[in-house]
């Protein structure tokens, strides 16, 4: 339809006979060669969709002469049988539409063009075959171990290509194939009314009624009552099940514990304490508590940072630090990001996830940022060996705010 | 008997010979070995060289802003026990001398060569000492321990670098530069002596191994063949997104509007 022709060429000569249109229009392609046959069978179909009575001159008015008659003849085709239903009130709105289903297609007229789409789509669908071939034997006898060097960096490129090669020839080709040499066609079909008719309507109603009645609720009282206590009571079972999300049911403990005791060594993701000793001034330290799955404990991570003794303007309770040692939960009080990333001349704390800015040297004060209150810091001393210990737990929760975190209470840690 | 004997008079002379070699080589150590300072003094002079050839370098380039006796001044910090390290990672990478004055300093072409950066080093570690970098030749560092810099890296590094060395955004215009263009001796004097804003990271916490465990790391992946095609800057799901919606979406959609105008 996109190559503009002369319609009437295109249909004078493609007028089969009746008994031809129905296996023509609905299997063209299993006609022996492709250019004549394709044109048949699209022209069968345009002339089922025209009037057989008398022929109309012009594109415009073909579409107003699809009528009755018509479609009941197309006995064949049950589509076009619903779908004349309505054609008869669309048809003068659907004029231009009409006329330009009619359009023939290069294909449709010249034997050549159809034989050079029945070209392409055969050549599309040899590519696929051969992609599916290459696929195979790239998977079967390609070296896969992928290396800089002496590796082979085309495996994965190799396998989508012939990936590619191989769903894509098969679409495209039925694509082409469709559009080219199947019949070219528009068919309008409207939708049924959505509603029941009025006299389905009223024998449903009818039916519950008499349903009702013989089930002898109304008339015993009983039953009903009985009925409605233990089908009723139902209701009540979810009930309880919403207790789980209120706090009556919560463990608390969860959200509000973390892995530190008073005691519990600060130990490196490789399980080795940390020694006063260890650290320079501006140095920081992933931390974990020293406990079974210590590092593996998502909750207690800690950032331990080193600065300068008269650097450190204020923590967050008096004796948790040691000599410009301090520690905070490395987990932003936001969303629980980790916050690790550490200035070590301004003392910023920043969590990457939503710029969240802490001062380190001042009780991780949020200086920027939507976290609602600073981290919570990890009171730290030194055992007799001269490594870092935990006083205890954090005493408030770390992380994001939950429903049940009271931001008043201390939790219970004695200092 | 015999024969085992006749083998055992001919090595006699070899074991004599071992023995006397021995000998002397022990005396010469025990009795002469003062002496080996003075072939060490060639080694001094060229670094009292060096020293002298990087304060003319010194005087000339860095005095203004780092005072003339590296005191430092309104333009500069003070210098001394900085290190031989800082300057390895400040003038090698380009950062000095400044361009302007900003948030941090930027990654410039570098304006002094690897000898001269040698011969400034030297200056400094010369009036104050500091932390020095161990022998590390940027081509020399070919091979390490991939699997432990990789974790360390990860540990200590990828919150600020990003998981690839990319490089990352921090408060108030400061950033984390990409790692990319960092040689290997910038790579290990910035986790030794911590620049501008950048943690330190002692030898107590990594160890020199460690660190060149880390830095070879990290040279690795910043060089590493891309499998995937283009890396988009290697920032993660942003980028990646971005294009996904973008051209690949607006590729769809343009070829949806196509196919229905052809149809």
């Amino acid at each position: 339809m996109s190559t503009p022709m002369d319609p009437q060429g295109g249909r004078t000569g493609g007028a089969p006979t009746p008994g031809a249109q129905s296996t023509g229009g609905q299997t063209p392609t299993n006609e022996p060669i492709g250019g004549q046959s394709s044109f048949d069978a699209a022209g069968s179909v345009r002339d089922r969709l025209r009037s057989p009575g008398p022929q109309s001159s012009g594109g415009d008015t073909r579409g107003s002469a699809i009528n009755e008659g018509d479609f009941e003849q197309s006995d064949s085709r049950a589509d076009l049988h619903e779908g004349g239903r309505d054609e008869r009130q669309l048809s003068a709105s659907r004029t231009p539409e009409a006329a330009e289903i009619q359009e023939p297609r290069t294909e449709d007229i010249d034997p050549a063009a159809a034989k050079a789409a029945e070209r392409l789509v055969s050549a599309l669908f040899v590519m696929s075959f051969l992609g599916v071939v290459g696929f195979i034997v790239t998977y079967i006898f390609a070296p896969f171990q992928y290396g800089v060097e002496d590796g082979n960096q085309a495996y994965t490129p190799l396998l989508g290509i012939f990936m590619m090669m191989a769903l894509g020839g098969v679409g495209a080709g039925a694509v082409v194939w469709a559009k080219r040499l199947m019949p070219d066609e528009e068919a309008v079909q409207e939708r049924h009314p959505f509603g029941s008719d009025p006299d389905e309507r009223s024998a449903t109603g009818q039916a519950l009624k008499e349903g009702l009645g013989q089930t002898q609720l109304p008339r015993r009282s009983l039953l009903r009552n009985t009925v409605l206590l233990g089908a009723g009571s139902l209701a009540l079972l979810p009930v309880p099940l919403l207790f789980s999300f209120g706090p009556f049911q919560h463990k608390e403990r969860v959200l509000r514990e973390t892995s530190w005791r008073q005691g519990v060594r600060l130990i490196r993701q490789n399980g080795t304490p940390v020694n006063r000793d260890d650290m320079q001034l501006g140095g920081i330290e992933s931390v974990f508590p020293d406990v079974p799955r210590g590092t593996k404990a998502a909750d207690s991570a800690v950032l331990l940072i080193r600065m300068r003794p008269e650097e450190l303007r204020s923590e967050q309770a008096e004796g948790w630090s040691v000599d410009g040692y301090i520690a905070y939960s490395a987990i932003c009080t936001h969303l629980g990001c980790p916050v690790k990333l550490y200035e070590q001349q301004t003392h910023h704390l920043l969590c990457p996830c939503h710029q969240s800015t802490f001062a380190a040297d001042r009780g991780c004060e949020v200086l920027f940022g939507p976290a609602a209150r600073p981290l919570p810091q990890l009171a730290i001393s030194v055992d007799d060996e001269g490594y870092f210990v935990a006083q205890g737990d954090f005493d408030q929760p770390v992380g994001p705010s939950y429903w049940e975190r009271n931001p008043t209470s201390s939790y219970g840690r004695d200092v | 008997m015999r024969t085992s004997s006749g083998r055992l008079s001919r090595l006699i002379p070899y074991v004599v010979v071992l023995l006397g070699l021995t000998l002397v080589g022990g005396l010469y150590t025990a009795f002469l070995a003062p002496q080996s300072s003075a072939t060490e003094a060639p080694d001094a002079g060229a670094q009292s060289m060096a020293v002298k050839a990087g304060r003319d370098l010194y005087l000339q380039g860095c005095s203004t802003c780092h005072g003339l006796n590296l005191e430092g001044g309104a333009g500069g910090p003070a210098l001394q026990g900085v290190g031989a390290s800082a300057v390895v990672f400040q003038v090698e990478s380009g950062r000095m001398p400044l361009a302007n004055a900003g948030p941090q300093a930027d990654r410039k072409k570098p304006q002094y060569s690897v000898a001269e950066v040698d011969q400034l080093a030297a200056y400094i570690q010369a009036n104050g000492g500091g932390p020095q970098l161990p022998s590390l030749d940027n081509a020399e560092l070919t091979d390490g321990d991939l699997q432990e810099g990789g974790e360390l890296f990860r540990t200590n590094c990828s919150s600020c670098h990003n998981f690839a060395g990319a490089g990352g955004a921090l408060t108030y215009g400061k950033y984390a530069p990409r790692l990319e263009p960092a040689s290997a001796r910038v790579i290990y004097s910035a986790m030794q002596h911590g620049p501008e804003q950048m943690p330190r990271f002692s030898d107590g916490q990594l160890s020199e191994e460690e660190k060149k465990a880390v830095t070879y790391y990290v040279r690795y992946i910043t060089r590493a063949a891309q499998p995937g095609g283009s890396d988009l800057g290697k920032f993660g799901p942003v980028p990646e997104g971005l294009v996904i919606w973008l051209v690949g979406i607006g590729a769809l959609v343009i070829a949806t509007l196509w196919i229905g105008n052809r149809a």
